[in-house]
């Protein structure tokens, strides 16, 4: 399949949408379709781009729903998403953040035909919808198949749009994490593994840290593994002296070297407080076949199968956490097939069985097309056909080809 | 007796507001009518998918151990392929019980993926047809294109419910 797909945001600059377009290219690429990739880059001799992606220009930042967002939004980006779609024969069209306004939505308005369009914002207070909804709703009524990423994004698009959308999760890349070997380090006795931002309360490192008196209690030879980005420093003195030394703070570690944190604990705790609307770090920990205790939240949750593949402690209680995370750790059997089910739990979140949904979707949504836009798309690739084998000739092929596509538009099908 | 320049003034006014509606009315009908294409396409996936589906209950049945489940999964996949449009949910409903039913009992060597793939994407062209129907009737019941009738002769599109959700995961 010929696979057009519409990124918002600036590929060079890291974002989460940006991360799960170029996840999705890379491996249609690898199921055998082609794939073009639209999207504004800031710096197109540094970017360093995969082939498959095409400059939309720079684009321009602005404060957008609290945050700064950057955008391509102006006639030449117009100019630049018409000539893509028009010389791209694309089978299906998949954009993403349909409602952003950039690229995406220039490409709504333009395109016809099969439209795929993922909506990945979980943020019911969507300026764009609130203010522009109606104005938007002509251009996203050509959609023929809504994918959300998570069922707040779902909500989201059921209450602004109406309509439903298909739930496929975001991928992982499963692979990266399997078979991951633990870090070399001194000393043994039971670990626990924790990887996130060190300082930021959300991620819940406090609430483990006042877990440890209890817990050092219940296993004295326990060991923390805490990997991440955030002042060392800061955090070590929040921890009493006697209890340092069952502190492992190993502060920003490489993207090479996160599995292998996840890896070298026999449990990996998540006691995050909030705000998660996914469970990535779940997700990797027990692709490594690290068993997870973590925090009772909706996402968790769902990826621990209401505790079946995890186990769940309510949110922000250390004396909870000290008691299942000791329980866990003096129990081998439990832990083994807790891995067992993590690994098999997993598979559904790995980047190739969500690529071969998102395939799923795209086929259905090719079978259920208005016949005359196929009929269109069939010409326009005749006549390029056409223009090609005369390509040779003195005529000008573009002006030959536009006046055939007049005549054969005005020919009943 | 009204002032000639105030009457102009009016004309124009009117004028402009009938010029307005009737770029309105033709942008909505167009509108309707590209909507009611995305209906009919949808309604035609979804078919087609439903069809798959029947087919491939059809090729379970040899592999039903038991004799009466067999029959109903045989009787139910018929029935699902003769149905007519006003009867499709409620034979695609009994479908999608035989299958429950039966799934389960199947012999090794059934050819069981052609029926998973076939119900996932019944599950899906259901979502879109559901979704196109949704965008069509809320333009549908505005006030105006109700009142000039903009949609024509067309029946509102139907919603199409039947449970689809044992097989599809």
């Amino acid at each position: 399949m010929r696979v057009g797909i519409v990124c918002p945001y600036t590929w060079d600059v890291p974002g989460g949408v940006q991360a799960h377009v170029r996840d999705l290219a890379d491996s249609l690429l690898e199921l055998g379709h082609e794939v073009s990739v639209l999207t504004p880059v800031d710096d197109p001799e540094e970017a360093d781009l995969p082939p498959y992606v095409v400059p939309a220009g720079r684009a321009v930042p602005v404060p957008y729903n609290g945050s700064v967002a950057r955008l391509a939004f102006g006639p030449l980006s117009l100019t630049r998403t018409r000539r893509w779609l028009r010389d791209g024969h694309f089978d299906v069209l998949h954009i993403h953040e349909p409602t952003v306004p950039s690229l995406s939505m220039l490409a709504c308005f333009t395109a016809s035909g099969p439209i795929v369009a993922t909506f990945h914002t979980a943020t019911a207070r969507s300026l764009a919808l609130q203010v522009f909804g109606t104005v938007l709703q002509p251009g996203l009524e050509k959609i023929t198949g809504r994918i959300a990423v998570s069922p707040a994004a779902r909500r989201v698009v059921v209450e602004h749009l109406g309509g439903d959308a298909v739930l496929i999760p975001n991928g992982v890349d499963v692979r990266r994490f399997q078979g991951a070997q633990p870090l070399s380090r001194a000393g043994g006795g039971p670990t626990i593994s924790f990887l996130g931002r060190i300082d930021e309360p959300r991620k819940g490192l406090a609430v483990l840290l006042e877990a440890l008196p209890e817990l050092v209690e219940l296993v004295p030879d326990v060991r923390l593994l805490v990997a991440g980005p955030g002042d060392v420093e800061e955090v070590a003195e929040t921890i009493p002296p006697s209890l340092r030394g069952h502190v492992e703070l190993l502060g920003l570690v490489s993207d090479a070297d996160k599995p292998r944190v996840y890896a070298s604990g026999d449990v990996y705790c998540a006691p995050n407080t909030h705000g998660e609307s996914f469970g990535i770090v779940l997700i990797e920990s027990m692709a490594t076949g690290t068993p997870v205790v973590a925090s009772d939240l909706e996402a968790f949750r769902r990826v621990l199968e209401d505790g079946r593949a995890g186990v769940l402690v309510p949110v922000a209680d250390p004396a909870a956490l000290a008691a299942a995370l000791a329980d866990l750790l003096a129990d081998p059997d439990r832990r083994k097939q807790l891995a067992e089910v993590g690994r098999e739990t997993v598979q559904q979140y790995d980047w190739q069985t969500v690529t071969a949904r998102i395939v799923e979707v795209y086929e259905t949504v090719v079978a259920a097309v208005p016949r005359d836009t196929e009929f269109a798309v069939d010409v326009d690739h005749a006549v390029d056909a056409f223009a090609d084998d005369l390509a040779g000739d003195d005529d000008d092929p573009s002006r030959l080809s536009a006046a055939l596509r007049r005549w054969l538009s005005r020919t009943p099908s | 007796m009204a002032q000639p320049h105030a009457v102009v003034t009016e004309l124009v006014v009117i004028l402009a507001a009938l010029v307005l509606l009737a770029a309105y009315v033709t942008w909505t009908a167009g509108r309707l009518d590209r909507l009611h294409a995305r209906v009919d396409a949808a309604w035609a996936g979804l078919d087609a998918q439903l069809v798959r589906r029947a087919a491939a209950a059809r090729a379970l049945v040899p592999y039903v151990a038991d004799p009466p489940r067999a029959t109903e999964l045989d009787e139910a996949a018929h029935g699902a392929l003769e149905a007519g449009d006003e009867a499709r949910e409620t034979v695609e409903n009994d479908l999608s019980r035989a299958l429950r039913a039966a799934v389960p009992t199947l012999s090794a060597g059934a050819p069981v993926e052609e029926l998973r793939a076939a119900a996932s994407r019944v599950a899906l062209a259901r979502s879109f047809h559901n979704a196109a129907v949704n965008d069509t009737r809320t333009i549908r019941w505005r006030r105006i294109p109700r009142l000039l009738r903009l949609a024509g002769h067309r029946a509102m599109p139907a919603y199409f419910e039947i449970d689809d959700t044992a097989l599809a995961g």
